[in-house]
């Protein structure tokens, strides 16, 4: 077991650099999911610990060892790919057993190892069946179970849900929390899913553009954003942004005064709050007041779709919606801290 | 029933048309088979047209069998020139599929070149390396061999190593037009213009391999070689069957690069010795024609099998 540091890392093919310099720090036994839209550089950040991309400058190290200069199979790292990957002309058992005949272990170690894991993942009837007659959930399971046979010092995932369909892409989620729990290994966890992140993660790292915008535990994450971007993108629904404009001693969304005394000088601010975060109120009371555009029922909650007058929309998370009717004015308020300002320019969260 | 009436007397006449294709020249060949017939003969004329008062038997597959010399070289010389082009144009595409499917700069005027020689005509491609290449004299083969016995007396002029030269023989060149070695020229030959075609299949399959699997055995550690072992062959298994099935088929017939090589001197193979034997009797000629159909359906049953198996798995 061993925590991971990335040290000013950078990757770049030909003129395109794809990575503009990272800094982390991966405690030991951390569940770290890397998230971001695609594009933004989680993939190839995670290819480059594993080793499949060269890194660029910078330093990656594995414990104590730097490893830039080491082959993938000698990092102590294993990885689940999106599309499991797995060897099509081997049985289950060999699929799982590949890796350690490679490394020339002793044949009744592959074979303690192999049934251990297959115990593990409920795989142990599967194992002299061939990939193609497996489910997709269960080739996951395989895959996974070709890492845990390694016993690397770190867990590598790419993607591991995307290719399930929605039911079992909950079910495995719980696998892997619940197999993180037991092994205690350090797992780095890509997906672009917020959801995911948001549920499986000790920490969540939100990239952008090749760059780090924000690290930190989920719920630091969503009560804290750094700023607009990591707030828009975690959370479900999204957070919703108004243009504010400045007044004495405060800001307005259509003319409705907020007090807020800010920190930092600034010209333009967004005004953010989410969905959930929006409390029906009087009209007098009222910081935000919208027309009922649209509503979603979805279940145990509802979704509305208003529009303010400025033509600015936004969402409202109800339990139920009572006698309220499309066209119909609402009146929206919201505790202090639940209010987040941001600056129009930079992004930037002000406190 | 009546549904599908209609649409069985529309086929009926393609396929009443594909079955007389085959079945007249299968039946003639047989009917032949079993008389007497020649084209020529003074001492027997009625023997000149066929007819079942000439009946012969199973006398035509006697003489085939047992008194004319050829037919057994032929059989097993058909089966080492096919599997001997088989066994190199398969080794030599996927070593040159492998080295071409990595990007470089001038891939594609590459790939180009590679595929050239399978729009070479048999015929001319035969000429052009019997006579270019092998031959002993004037071809790259004899040019060769003087060139480097040429450089071997020059050494021997040196003082001290010279005398070490002089221990070398004289190197001959190989006359490929020769009974012992007509065989490998025609196997050479063949294999050059042959080989494009598997590297352009096996080409295709590459390019269709999972590269997710690859990293994955990178991280498995495997070697080049074990990724080669354990992944890119078992993924070729499909395209190399198919590739040694429509060879054997096609090269069971080879015919013009015997011809122009030796005139079937030392090399003759089942076609060219029923082209023998019609040169004048037709009966042996039939019978050996049977032969060679239940040879290509033999070798045809084993390789369905195995393209069946790899297509299944």
């Amino acid at each position: 077991m061993a925590g991971l540091t990335i040290r000013d890392a950078r990757k770049a093919y030909g003129e395109t650099q794809v990575i503009h310099g990272i800094d982390l720090d991966i405690a030991d036994g951390d569940f770290v999911v890397f998230v971001g839209p695609s594009g933004c550089g989680k993939s190839t950040l995670l290819r480059m610990i594993a080793g499949l991309e060269e890194v660029t400058s910078g330093d990656i190290s594995i414990g104590d060892r730097v490893v830039n200069d080491v082959a993938p199979a000698d990092r102590g790292v294993a990885m689940v790919f999106q599309t499991y990957a797995l060897y099509p002309h081997m049985t289950v058992y060999k699929n799982m057993a590949f890796g350690l005949i490679q490394a020339k272990t002793p044949k009744d170690e592959i074979d303690r190892r192999v049934r251990e894991a297959a115990k593990i993942l409920d795989i142990e009837n599967y194992l002299e069946r061939t990939p193609r007659a497996l489910s997709g959930g269960q080739r996951q399971r395989v895959a996974i179970g070709r890492a845990i046979v390694r016993e690397p010092d770190v867990f590598l995932f790419d993607e591991p849900l995307s290719n399930l369909d929605a039911a079992l892409r909950g079910q495995t989620r719980l696998e892997i929390a619940r197999l993180h729990q037991r092994l205690k290994t350090t797992i780095v966890y890509v997906t672009h899913d917020q959801v995911e992140a948001m549920t499986l993660a000790d920490k969540i790292v939100v990239l952008r553009d090749g760059l780090i915008e924000q690290y930190g535990a989920p719920m630091e994450l969503y009560e804290n954003p750094a700023n607009k971007f990591v707030a828009e993108f975690i959370g479900s629904p999204s957070m919703n942004f108004f243009e504010a404009s400045q007044e004495k001693g405060g800001f307005s969304i259509g003319g409705k005064k907020v007090s807020v005394k800010l920190s930092q000088e600034v010209n333009a601010i967004d005004i953010g709050i989410r969905p959930e975060h929006l409390k029906q109120t009087t009209k007098q009371k009222a910081v935000l007041s919208g027309t009922l555009d649209v509503v979603e029922q979805l279940g145990d909650h509802v979704l509305a779709h208003l529009v303010t007058g400025q033509g600015n929309e936004f969402i409202a998370k109800f339990e139920t919606l009572g006698d309220i009717k499309l066209g119909d004015t609402l009146h929206f308020d919201a505790t202090k801290e639940n209010i987040h300002f941001f600056d129009k320019t930079s992004g930037a969260r002000l406190v | 029933m009546a549904k599908r009436t209609l649409p069985r007397l529309l086929q009926a006449p393609a396929v009443l048309l594909l079955l007389l294709w085959m079945l007249i020249p299968l039946s003639m060949t047989l009917y032949f088979s079993f008389i007497r017939y020649v084209l020529n003969s003074l001492r027997k004329p009625e023997w000149t047209t066929p007819s079942l008062s000439n009946w012969r038997g199973l006398g035509n597959y006697e003489y085939v069998l047992f008194n004319a010399k050829d037919f057994w070289f032929a059989v097993q010389n058909s089966v080492f020139i096919v599997t001997s082009i088989l066994l190199l144009t398969v080794a030599l595409g996927l070593a040159i599929a492998l080295l071409v499917n990595r990007s470089f700069p001038g891939r594609g005027i590459v790939r180009v070149l590679i595929i050239s020689p399978f729009f070479v005509m048999p015929a001319v491609n035969a000429v052009l390396w019997i006579n270019m290449i092998l031959d002993p004299v004037l071809g790259l083969n004899g040019l060769a061999v003087e060139g480097l016995n040429g450089l071997v007396a020059g050494l021997r002029e040196f003082p001290l190593l010279g005398g070490f030269f002089s221990l070398w023989p004289e190197i001959e060149p190989i006359s490929f037009r020769a009974t012992q070695t007509s065989a490998y020229a025609v196997i050479m030959m063949v294999t050059w213009q042959w080989t494009p075609f598997a590297v352009l299949i096996f080409m295709t399959s590459l390019q269709s391999e999972d590269q997710q699997q690859k990293e994955a055995a990178i991280l498995d550690g495997a070697n080049a070689w074990s990724q080669f072992r354990n992944l890119t062959l078992p993924h070729l298994a499909r395209p190399i069957a198919i590739v040694l099935m429509i060879q054997a088929i096609f090269h069971l017939s080879l015919y013009a690069e015997i011809e122009i090589v030796s005139r079937g001197n030392g090399n003759k193979n089942l076609p060219y010795l029923i082209g023998d034997f019609a040169t004048n009797n037709i009966g042996a000629a039939s019978a050996t024609g049977i032969f060679a159909v239940i040879l290509a359906n033999i070798v045809a049953i084993f390789l369905i099998r195995m393209v069946g198996k790899s297509l299944m798995d």
